[in-house]
Order: C-alpha cells, then structure tokens, then sequence
C-alpha cells in the first residue's frame, strides 16, 4: 500500500487559496489550492493509510480518485514521499 | 537575465461545483489538475 509523507526539504505555508509549498532542493513551487489537500498533506504521515488520511480530511467518495492523482502528482514533484 | 516560469495548470473553473452526482472519468482529471500549480522561479532573480 502506498504510504505518503510530507518532503524534508518541503516546506508548506498557509495561504488564503490553500498552502504554498516550497522545495528547497528543486527550489520549485506549489500551489495547493484546496483545503483539504492541505489538511491531507500535512496529516497523511499521521495516518495508517491514504484512504484513512482522505476520510479524515472530509474528501467525499467520489473525489477520492481526483486526490490521489492529485497525491501521486505532489509524489512525482517531490512534495511529498512515497513509498 | 533569464527568467522562466511553467505552470502546469491555469484554469479558474471549479470543477468540484460542477453539481454533478457521478463525475464523469475525465472531471477527476480535471480537479486533480485545479488542486495543484506548479511554478520554477529558477532564474527569477533580481525579481524578487
């Protein structure tokens, strides 16, 4: 099962659209414009799985597939880690 | 001086007050889109 965690070398502020992330090593930004993405990427270290991270963030059942494309997309651009 | 900014997405529409009960397969594309922008300020310099 796939298991995600915020980058060390990320980090995130909040902003009135969501957050904004920072890479410090690909110096590159993110723009994370939903608050329960936020809620997602801050938490999901914390929980045993995504789908427990998702549920917790209030993400309905029919969006969860736009998430987790949104999750893998912050994994490919090192926001968060995967493993 | 060179600057380069990319954005992967630039959109202003909602595709999560779209309304509709069973999103088509191509509105998770969509929103997963709106949910994230990414942005290189490599090369910015002397702009901030």
């Amino acid at each position: 099962m796939t298991r995600y965690a915020l980058h060390p070398q990320v980090g995130l502020r909040d902003e009135a659209f969501g957050a904004l992330a920072y890479h410090y090593g690909s110096r590159r930004l993110t723009f994370l414009n939903d608050a329960r993405l936020v809620t997602v990427v801050r938490t999901v270290a914390d929980h045993d799985d995504v789908d427990a991270a998702l549920a917790a963030a209030g993400v309905p059942d029919r969006r969860r597939a736009a998430y987790l494309t949104a999750l893998q997309r912050l994994a490919d651009a090192e926001i968060l880690t995967c493993e | 001086m060179t600057s380069t900014v990319t954005e992967s997405v630039v959109s202003t529409t909602d595709a999560t007050a779209a309304g509709a009960d069973t999103p088509a397969p191509y509105d998770d594309e969509v929103l997963a889109e709106l949910l994230i922008e990414e942005i290189s300020i490599d090369g910015m310099c002397g702009v901030y």
